[in-house]
């Protein structure tokens, strides 16, 4: 039972952090209508840089906000890229996500080579109820519902997160009462970019990052994202658990352990098998 | 018109001569050429008719390959077992594409990619049928009624067939779209809801788009197998499928000249990557990154300044040239050696 209630803890853990990833790619889909194939590129990012940051002497906390904000960065500066030119239709911004993406292994290959990095998690333990669990998953979770509650506030309160909300519900009416789209798709893209660095440095120390982790990290956090049709950040954290707790539960108790990845991506599949099924063909 | 006859003969006699002149390792890079043009002739299809981004034509290459393989070392004629390559692709493409298909685009892509992933982690996992992750070897050379192509002529063997099958996968597409049922892709390109309202049957259509792309690939895959006599998962890494994308985009959608402009340029272009990276002094990992940056930004710039892709702007401009000179035709002629104007693959939602 114990074993049961720790590979169910480090899932929620790891669960916690690809619904952070998710969110990243609900965040910029809802406002831009471009399902940004750079998203895992920001937690690689966030992970290599805290990394490389902390072996340079910075202490753990600062590391972390640093290789963040990086990660912020990078989001803007792919927005810009793939939105910043008016008229670019969304397909189009796909695959120039797609080759941000690509560009991004040259660019990590060179700056912190081809290998695995990792850093060192939060030391020790806790016990919840008979449970051990690592700080390491209890800062992940908490970190992620802060980062949730944030959210909230964020898109419910604050007139930003109800423009960029509009923008979602109806870009032209949006531009009607003076709100720039394109600057709010610069900002929704900051923001994914800050979720997934976010994302990187939870996880990095858990699952060592290479320069090509974008693909598993994207997969991980699409199949959670989709839960909610793209759309709803909710439903991308139920996801995410889900998912989490299932990759879990796979290689806790497969004997196929390398069959875990495989649970996303058949997740994936499924998930579309069932809304094809339920949504009229084409619809939004 | 008459001009993009007589650069397609030129283009058809030029190719059909060349392997006359190229020593084997060359004609290995022909080959693959021609099999990358007939997977992006697919590609394009997809990609312009039914606006869908797909991320794995690696996977149906790969299918291709596995199904050439597998059958003919199971005592399967060669012949046939190439054949039933592309079948099989299509037939697991229809599976796939079913459900997929009726979601909107972006989601293709993710799918798509996805789905290369299980084909390669089923490739690694089931050792007794596909040699798990070493791979399939001692795959039969390509016999015809028991006569093959001679050892050491093999390679110029290959050519011509790579020759033959990628004229007939070029003719196919250029004759498809100038048909009724291309006449419907075409119209539901520009709009699936005025498509429909004409009758076209959208989803059945894109299926068998989709279907006809993945047997493009298939048979590729299923030449490259017997071309090679050795595959594994290792070989169709998610880098293939984007470099099919990367041709597609540059080469546009253009019927007959996008995939032979993109996949000789890309091929070419790689090939160099590769020469300047393999160079002594330069570290391990050097082709590797160069691919990647090269590929990156070719694939960023072109959508960024010709998200149509090299021959419709070429097109174009010869067009306005034409305009321009007293006699020339109008732009509406443009439609050049494809002979049908094909429009630009970006559906605006």
């Amino acid at each position: 039972m114990s074993f049961f209630l720790g590979v169910v803890s480090s899932g929620v853990a790891t669960g916690a952090a690809f619904a952070l990833v998710a969110t990243g790619f609900v965040v910029i889909h809802r406002v831009t209508r471009v399902v940004n194939f750079a998203q895992g590129v920001f937690s690689v990012v966030a992970g290599m840089l805290c990394a490389a940051l902390l072996t340079l002497g910075l202490p753990h906390f600062l590391a972390e906000v640093v290789a963040i904000l990086a990660a912020i960065a990078a989001g803007f500066g792919v927005g810009l890229v793939a939105i910043g030119r008016r008229g670019t239709p969304p397909l189009a911004s796909l695959i120039i996500t797609l080759g941000v993406g690509v560009l991004s292994y040259a660019v990590v290959i060179l700056l912190w080579g081809d290998g695995p990095v990792s850093f060192s998690m939060l030391q020790g333990q806790v016990d919840v109820g008979g449970v051990t669990m690592l700080w390491q998953y209890v800062l992940i979770v908490a970190a992620t519902a802060v980062t949730f509650g944030a959210l909230m506030l964020f898109f419910n309160l604050t007139y930003v997160g109800k423009a960029l909300t509009a923008c979602y519900s109806n870009p032209h009416a949006a531009r009607l009462v003076g709100i720039d789209v394109r600057r709010m798709g610069l900002l929704a893209f900051a923001i994914g970019g800050g979720l997934g660095g976010l994302a990187g440095v939870l996880l990095t120390p858990l699952q060592p990052v290479e320069f090509d982790s974008d693909v598993s990290i994207a997969i991980n956090g699409f199949a959670a994202a989709i839960f909610g049709g793209l759309l709803r950040p909710g439903t991308a954290l139920v996801g995410g658990l889900v998912l989490g707790v299932a990759e879990a539960l796979v290689s806790g108790y497969s004997r196929y352990a390398s069959l875990q990845s495989g649970v996303a991506l058949v997740l994936i599949l499924g998930i579309m098998v069932y809304q094809a099924g339920r949504r009229p063909e084409g619809a939004e | 018109m008459r001009l993009g006859f007589w650069l397609g003969l030129a283009a058809a006699v030029g190719s059909l001569l060349l392997p006359l002149l190229l020593y084997d390792a060359e004609l290995t890079i022909y080959v693959f050429i021609g099999l990358s043009i007939i997977v992006v002739a697919g590609l394009n299809l997809l990609y312009g008719f039914a606006g869908q981004v797909s991320l794995g034509q690696g996977a149906f290459y790969a299918i291709g390959a596995y199904c050439a393989g597998i059958l003919a070392r199971r005592g399967i004629p060669p012949l046939a077992a190439l054949l039933l390559a592309p079948v099989l692709t299509a037939a697991v493409a229809v599976v796939v594409g079913l459900p997929v298909l009726r979601l909107r685009g972006h989601y293709l892509a993710f799918a798509t990619l996805a789905f290369q992933l299980i084909v390669l982690s089923i490739a690694g996992q089931f050792r007794e049928l596909t040699g798990g992750d070493t791979g399939l070897t001692g795959i039969p050379d390509l016999t015809v009624a028991g006569v093959g192509f001679p050892l050491e002529r093999r390679a110029f063997g290959y050519a011509y067939l790579t020759w033959v099958l990628t004229a007939l996968a070029l003719l196919l597409v250029h004759n498809l779209v100038a048909s009724r049922p291309g006449r419907g892709l075409r119209a539901l390109a520009t709009s699936e809801a005025a498509a429909r309202g004409s009758g076209v049957p959208v989803g059945r259509y894109k299926l068998q788009v989709f279907a006809l792309a993945a047997a493009f690939a298939g048979l590729a895959g299923g030449v490259y197998a017997f071309f090679l006599s050795y595959i594994a998962p290792g070989s169709f890494p998610i880098l293939l499928s984007i470099q099919f994308l990367v041709m597609s985009a540059v080469g546009g959608v253009a019927v007959v000249w996008g995939p032979v402009l993109g996949a000789v340029l890309i091929y070419i272009l790689a090939q160099v990557l590769q020469t300047i990276g393999s160079q002594p002094g330069m570290p391990l990992h050097a082709p590797a990154e160069l691919n990647y940056a090269v590929y990156g930004l070719v694939l960023i710039l072109i959508m960024l300044l010709l998200p149509e892709g090299i021959v419709p702007a070429l097109r174009s401009a010869v067009a306005s040239g034409r305009l321009r000179s007293p006699g020339g035709a109008a732009p509406g002629m443009a439609a050049g050696p494809g002979g049908a104007p094909v429009p630009p693959p970006a559906r605006r939602q």
